[in-house]
């Protein structure tokens, strides 16, 4: 056996934006086995959320278990309390819940390919991803009122409607944001230095990433059919607003980048179809009505599916409140992907995985 | 939702024998605290039919050692080890202090604190 060393990143580095520690065993330069640990930021909301909260409280303080995709986490909190009261929402605000989320994901998939070129070496195109993703940020402060913390659902629907100029600014802003999305994607398709570091780098098969559970672009770019968006009709209707699942077959950081920058596509489609056929009515449905049972709820958030679980007691206060988030079912494939890899790749690779440890570790 | 219960006894087969890594994906593992008893769930969907959602579920006493599925199901260990800590229960094979550091609340997630 060759000599090995282990070399520790993070929890602070260079190239980690949230606080997670890989501990990487090299053979020269060949990473040989991995490990992590990502839980260093538990703040025990799970737990808020069943002791010092109502129910009604809920979906607003979910949305504070991350910054990048708070609107999902508020969604799933309201939809699953709206099960337990067996609350159905308005046509409108299922529109507006969709077109929340979309724009959240293209912030967050945007923030995510800044990144991989950056940790690429290529700071000139993380510069300029990171300026048109600034679209997205001026739109969901516009929507919402807030950059970051949307508290935009809340149980029985939204909490604002889309004004007509605000509608108006968003067909403005995606319009030229679209043509600044293709040219990204002619860089990151067919630049020939960031495919140096992109392709055939951090690759997991299909099968590995269902044995492993994975999901999100992690999984779809090596073909694991898994989008919540293809199965949750009921609650919001995506089919019907022009959803198509994105997949790709290679599996490494070229073909997640690639499954993010189409995922765009499909978002700027629905945005449209929702400003077009957004249906007048209310924005919400408030009831009386107090949580009773247990149910689940998937949403599908920026990183892949979130699942929200609560059970009701016909109280003001949940009995119990569990949340899933996507960097948590990605644990074990992203261990699994460094195995075989250069060291010098680790930075791209994390990247590319997209790791939210304030979710993962709530 | 597709429940179905199981014991302490029979899950790990149970799961063993409906999962089957390229039909099902697992979703999570969850536990709750019904104050005399713990309630553990195991969430699987269908690739082919994902609507079609599956819970094995089982109730013991929160001094019970809860068989492993890591057997079956690899990622398994993550959600194990999480719930291990958060609720004080013993799981075989999980990672203890995976989520809390040695200075955290122990099993916060129990209604009656330990």
């Amino acid at each position: 056996m060759k000599q090995q060393f282990e070399i520790p990143v993070g929890a602070q580095h260079i190239s980690l934006l949230e606080p997670l520690h890989f501990k990487l065993t090299t053979e020269n330069e060949t990473i040989v086995d991995a490990d992590a640990n990502l839980y260093y930021v538990h703040r025990g909301i799970e737990n808020a959320c069943v002791t010092k909260f109502k129910y009604r409280q809920v979906p607003l303080v979910v949305g504070r278990v991350c910054g990048l995709c708070s609107v999902s986490h508020g969604t799933a909190a309201a939809q699953v309390i709206e099960k337990l009261t067996k609350v159905e929402i308005p046509l409108r605000a299922k529109y507006l819940r969709m077109l929340v989320i979309e724009l959240d994901r293209i912030h967050s998939h945007l923030l995510c390919l800044a990144h991989v070129a950056e940790n690429s070496g290529f700071e000139a195109l993380f510069m300029q991803t990171m300026r048109d993703r600034e679209y997205s940020m001026e739109l969901l402060e516009s929507v919402c009122g807030n950059r970051v913390q949307y508290d935009y659902s809340i149980v029985g629907g939204v909490n604002r409607d889309l004004r007509p100029d605000v509608a108006a600014d968003i067909k403005t802003k995606l319009a030229l944001l679209k043509p600044r999305v293709q040219a990204l994607h002619e860089v990151f398709e067919t630049n020939w230095s960031l495919s140096l570091k992109n392709k055939g780098v951090g690759a997991i098969s299909k099968e590995l990433a269902m044995k492993l559970n994975a999901v999100g672009p992690l999984a779809r770019a090596a073909g694991v059919p898994i989008d919540v968006r293809n199965e949750t009709e009921d609650l919001l209707p995506w089919k019907e607003l022009g959803f198509e699942m994105i997949l790709d077959t290679a599996g490494d950081v070229y073909a997640r980048n690639m499954v993010r920058i189409k995922e765009l596509y499909v978002a700027f489609r629905i945005i449209d179809n929702i400003l077009n056929g957004l249906p007048e009515g209310d924005i919400a449905n408030i009831s009386k009505a107090l949580p009773e049972g247990e149910a689940i709820v998937r949403v599908e958030a920026p990183r892949g599916e979130l699942m929200h679980y609560a059970r009701g007691n016909k109280t003001n206060v949940l009995e119990r409140l569990k949340i899933k988030a996507p960097t948590f079912s990605n644990v074990g494939a992203m261990v699994e992907i460094f195995k075989g890899n250069q060291y010098a790749s680790a930075p791209a690779i994390i990247a590319s995985y997209d790791p939210c440890l304030s979710c993962t570790a709530r | 939702m597709n429940k179905i219960e199981t014991t302490l006894e029979k899950v790990s087969s149970d799961i063993g024998s409906f999962y089957k890594y390229d039909q099902h994906h697992f979703i999570v593992m969850n536990a709750n605290d019904l104050g005399d008893k713990i309630e553990v769930q195991w969430f699987f969907h269908d690739y082919a039919d994902a609507k079609n959602i599956t819970m094995f579920w089982l109730q013991c006493a929160d001094t019970d050692r809860i068989p492993s599925i890591n057997g079956s199901v690899a990622s398994a260990w993550v959600a194990e080890s999480e719930i291990a800590d958060l609720l004080g229960l013993d799981i075989e094979n999980a990672i203890a202090g995976f989520v809390l550091e040695h200075d955290s609340p122990i099993a916060p997630l129990r209604k009656k604190k330990k």
